[in-house]
């Protein structure tokens, strides 16, 4: 009745798990009692389970994001405590408990931190930036971030009921076969991923849609913001990856449930198969997280320095060169496997080559810089902070990327500190910044500078206190994934780290500050224009926050950077453009479809996981009911009436009409 | 979404329908076109497929050039199927489908022929996995 | 020398900076940009071009998947692992039925897209109606397949190779239930809502997707079968 599920089950025996489950089961209900005490319900459901909006949408990715980075960074902080204290001793963490950690926390940094924020920041910025009103899709766009949501909702099951995968974030047969891993461990992530990576799909679509075939009058391509172009190449990407992730998590799940031989050791399966065809989409995964982040990086030098940025087309060049070579290089994951000198030269080369186009990229921020009026803010920081960062990073990419280089380097300590190197100075460096910069338009407040400057150095002294020991220790022969060590020598590079580790929970823990000072001072701290850091792009042109319309009258683009050109225009001649004509606009209507298809799909892929069978055949039909009752709908948009859109619009313009008074006092334009 | 056309800042016709099209979607021409279209796309379909059915496994060409034919005749058809059911065309009007349909064929290729490389070298230099079992313990 | 006195050279450029398609760089001109590209710089499109692009691109990412399919068969359809081959279990004469049936499926589809251009409710639900009924023929000419093989011991859990060609061959055929399965909810909704605007872009949709089927199946059967047979 309840296929493999039973009591035992729960993780009595272990208290690290249990323990954690207990508070976080408490910490939940507590959080749920709070809004149903506060008769916050009707407003979470009307506005933000149900909603459409993309800039609702952005924020909630965002939200779930940030959640779970916490929960991968307590398992980093697991992971190196027990490194330094399983010197020639056994540490405090059991093997089997051990693996599942390095393996939760791989998953859930990429695929539920570092994917759901990068998703986050593009549903957010890509229409604004654009100049309309949502994305192609605004239902499908709520429904993927539920099925995202829905995902991460089982890999935190995993802890307080059965366990989760033990072989690393990339379940290489034939240890993620049934023959050697019959628990359920594998089968949690299997779903958890896949059903995620529809809702990434999803966004995907969503974005390519909107770039290619909905921007404002007059933005044509070589007009966009550099944003919207990573966006689209990362979105481009998503289209072409993930599906092959879909197709290869599939064949191991039919392996598993089915003993089929795709992956098998014996009759004809090949495991190789699954290392080429998971890598494959490994390595533009990468791209995908790191493209919008240097997007970000774009918008802040350029508004940071004063200055447009500096070579627009080259920039454009770059990211189109970077989305199609990134397909070209995966097999540089797996260089050892034997795949010989002619593959592997090929692959080589390949690698090395990409690394062109960021060449390209980090010039050209430089010379944005160069000759401008450089603020040194907390975004600024995060990207000076970058540039350093990624580019050493980068370098030891290079280094990997050459094959014998790589046959005495590969799953040593040098690759993990290469790979953080590079997401944390790339990804999680740009999600900093970005957060830093569009929180004002996001929420209508500034954030408070002085902690956001601390937890900025925290973070850029804590990372590389934390990671250069493991360049060391890689090229002192270290392995990855080590449970406890049996070389003393090792000892003092791990302490170092564990010291970096501590560094970064100082960070961490600025940021929270910064984030409960600034709610508690917001009323200081309102950006009353919508412009605080004098921007060039069309999201700055809009109220902080912007309306659920974004613009009033789509705006009409004349030339690159289409705010600066309207700003400049403005303090020329004294006054804002003449007031337009309001008419209604057409909005979509919420839509339960999300949450409802979501739920649903958790149920299914919960009775998948446990072989219960009855279960996920009525979820699979509830689903599938549904979306047909959604398909059935008749209303599917409502009008704002011309009043309304003007009544915000006319608030917006006396907003602005401030700032262009200051701003003609103070002469601030250059 | 706002529909474009209650927005006067947008003159007249630069919506028109002539201006942009999503594949096998022609809405201004006319069910005869559609017709045609339908009877050209399946009579070709028709004499390339029985063509591969009659040369598989055949004597009718050099037989090993008979995969290689096969799959050109495979390629043109998946042209047929392109050009007459679902109407891409090289005029500017279709660029965004053009080129979203060459990029889904790089990766096609990229990941068939990618792994097909990638598997035969490595299959080649690996152990066969009959002899590695029989080395278990 | 041209006929404006100007070098080749010259003259050349002059025209690439006239191109409809906007491939040499106009930024900060007082241009407007050219109509009838549908890039966009007229503003977005309409709702029917966004559904039907943003199809297309799923039906690419769907095919990508394919190609995942695909690939795997390939590396292994020779890891028969002492079971059959792909010669020994291929029916070209089965195959050649479903070919004609799915074929026909794509032709009627497009004729009920016709009939539906032309606003023709009777005709859009008898093609569709046709192309359901054609649909169902493949599926059960496969499933008869299976069932046969599977009765002579030959099951995907045999081999590498009868794994791959079982899920390549089945992947296709889910493919084809699910999009008979949409059939029968369109065809529903346009009997009783008729043709408004979403179920018009539904359609189009509908029409993409069953088309991307029948150009998939003609990779299986070109590469899985008829190779197959002769190997």
């Amino acid at each position: 009745m309840f296929g493999k599920l039973s009591l035992s089950a729960i993780p009595v025996s272990q208290p690290i798990p249990l323990i954690t489950s207990i508070i976080v089961i408490l910490v939940a209900l507590g959080v749920l009692a709070l809004i149903t005490v506060k008769r916050w319900w009707p407003y979470l459901w009307r506005e933000w389970i149900t909603s459409v909006d993309h800039k609702r949408i952005g924020v909630m990715y965002c939200l779930l994001g940030v959640v779970m980075l916490i929960r991968g960074f307590a398992d980093a902080i697991m992971m190196r405590t027990q490194q330094a204290v399983a010197i020639d001793a056994p540490g405090y963490l059991p093997p089997e408990h051990y693996d599942q950690i390095f393996t939760a926390h791989g998953t859930i940094m990429i695929l539920f931190g570092a994917m759901p924020l990068v998703l986050g920041f593009m549903n957010f910025l890509v229409p604004l930036q654009l100049g309309v009103r949502d994305v192609a899709f605004p239902t499908f766009n709520s429904v993927g971030f539920w099925l995202t949501a829905s995902g991460a909702l089982l890999v935190n099951v995993s802890l307080f009921i059965g366990e989760f995968a033990r072989t690393g974030w990339l379940p290489y047969p034939p240890l993620s076969e049934t023959a050697y891993t019959p628990g359920v461990g594998v089968d949690y992530y299997l779903w958890a991923v896949q059903i995620s990576g529809v809702g990434t799909l999803i966004t995907g679509i969503n974005i390519v849609t909107t770039v290619l075939k909905m921007r404002c009058r007059g933005m044509s391509y070589l007009r966009m913001p550099v944003f919207c172009w990573t966006a689209l190449a990362s979105c481009l990407l998503i289209v072409a990856a993930f599906p092959i992730l879909t197709a290869t998590l599939a064949m191991l799940t039919l392996d598993r449930y089915l003993g089929w031989h795709y992956f098998s050791n014996t009759a004809g399966g090949n495991p190789m198969m699954f290392v080429n065809l998971v890598w494959a989409w490994g390595h533009p995964e990468v791209y995908i997280l790191v493209l919008p982040s240097f997007g970000i990086f774009s918008e802040v030098f350029s508004t940071f320095s004063g200055k447009p940025l500096f070579g627009y087309r080259s920039m454009v060049a770059a990211t189109l060169f970077i989305c199609i070579v990134s397909m070209l290089v995966w097999l540089h994951h797996f260089f050892t496997m034997g795949a010989g000198a002619a593959v592997n030269t090929f692959f080589g080369i390949s690698s090395s080559i990409i690394a062109v186009g960021t060449g390209v990229k980090i010039y050209n921020w430089i010379f944005t810089m160069y000759g401008g009026r450089v603020r040194f803010e907390t975004p600024m920081l995060w990207s000076m902070g970058f540039i350093f960062t990624f580019v050493i990073g980068g370098l030891t990419g290079v280094l990997l990327a050459i094959p014998p280089a790589d046959f005495l380097t590969h799953n040593s300590m040098f690759l993990v500190a290469h790979f953080h190197n590079v997401i944390v100075g790339g990804v999680v460096f740009a999600i900093f910044a970005g957060y830093e910069f569009w929180f004002p338009k996001a929420f209508g407040f500034r954030l408070h500078e002085g902690w956001g400057k601390a937890a900025f150095w925290f973070a850029f002294v804590g990372f590389w206190v934390t990671f250069t020991p493991l360049y060391v220790l890689g090229l002192l022969g270290m392995t990855r994934r080590l449970q406890h060590i049996n070389f003393p020598e090792w000892s003092p590079w791990l302490y170092i780290s564990v010291a970096g580790v501590g560094i970064l929970i100082l960070g961490v823990i600025s940021q929270v500050t910064q984030l409960v000072v600034s709610i508690r001072d917001r009323d200081r701290l309102r950006d009353v224009s919508g412009d605080p850091w004098d921007g060039r792009s069309l999201e700055w042109a809009t109220p902080s926050p912007p309306p659920f319309f974004n613009f009033a009258v789509m705006p009409n683009v004349e030339g690159e950077e289409a705010y600066w050109g309207i700003k400049l225009r403005a303090v020329e001649t004294q006054q804002l453009s003449p007031e337009p004509e309001y008419v209604p606009i057409e909005m979509p209507v919420n839509s339960p479809v999300g949450i409802y298809t979501a739920f649903f799909t958790t149920v299914f892929g919960f009775s998948m996981i446990w072989h219960i069978w009855w279960l996920a055949a009525v979820a699979l039909v509830a689903a599938f009911a549904g979306f047909v009752a959604f398909a059935w709908r008749d209303v599917q948009e409502f009008e704002v009436p011309a009043e309304e859109v003007a009544r915000v619009d006319r608030a917006r313009r006396a907003a602005r009409e401030a700032l262009l008074e200051r701003l003609s006092r103070q002469e601030a334009l250059p | 979404m706002s529909t474009p056309d209650l927005d006067p800042r947008l003159h007249a016709g630069a919506l028109d329908h002539r201006d942009d099209h999503a594949p096998g979607d022609e809405p201004l021409e006319d069910v005869g076109h559609w017709v045609r279209n339908a009877n050209l796309g399946l009579g070709f379909s028709i004499v390339l497929t029985v063509a591969a059915f009659l040369l598989a496994g055949s004597n009718i060409i050099y037989a090993p050039a008979v995969p290689v034919a096969l799959i050109v005749l495979a390629i043109a058809q998946m042209g047929v199927h392109l050009v007459f059911f679902l109407h891409i065309t090289t005029g500017p009007d279709n660029t965004n489908n053009v080129l979203a349909l060459a990029f889904g064929v790089l990766v096609v290729a990229l990941i068939v022929v990618g792994s097909i490389w990638i598997m035969d070298h490595l299959n080649q230099n690996m152990m066969p996995m009959e002899q590695l079992m029989r080395m278990q313990p | 020398m041209t006929y404006t006195g100007l070098p080749a050279s010259v003259e050349a450029i002059r025209r690439v900076r006239q191109d409809p398609h906007r491939l040499g760089h106009r930024a900060h001109g007082p241009g407007e940009p050219v109509e009838g590209t549908g890039h966009g710089g007229t503003g977005p499109a309409s709702k029917r071009i966004i559904v039907g692009y943003g199809f297309w691109i799923f039906l690419l990412s769907d095919i990508v998947i394919f190609a995942c399919f695909f690939a795997a068969f390939a590396v292994q359809r020779g890891a028969t692992a002492g079971g059959p081959t792909i010669g020994e279990i291929v029916d070209i004469r089965r195959v050649g039925f479903e070919t004609a049936a799915l074929l026909l499926s794509s032709y009627t589809c497009m004729l009920s897209f016709a009939a539906t251009n032309a606003r023709n409710r009777l005709w859009t639900e008898i093609f569709l109606l046709l192309t359901g009924l054609l649909g169902l023929v493949f599926v059960a000419l496969e499933l008869w397949e299976f069932v046969e093989l599977a009765g002579r011991g030959i099951t995907p859990q045999r081999s590498g190779m009868l794994t791959s060609f079982f899920g390549l061959v089945g992947l296709h055929g889910l493919h084809v239930t699910l999009g008979g399965l949409w059939l029968a909810t369109m065809m529903a909704q346009v009997l009783l809502k008729g043709f408004r605007r979403e179920i018009i872009h539904r359609l189009i949709c509908f029409n993409l997707f069953w088309h991307a089927l029948d150009i998939v199946w003609i990779g299986i059967f070109t590469i899985v079968y008829l190779m197959g047979s002769g190997a």
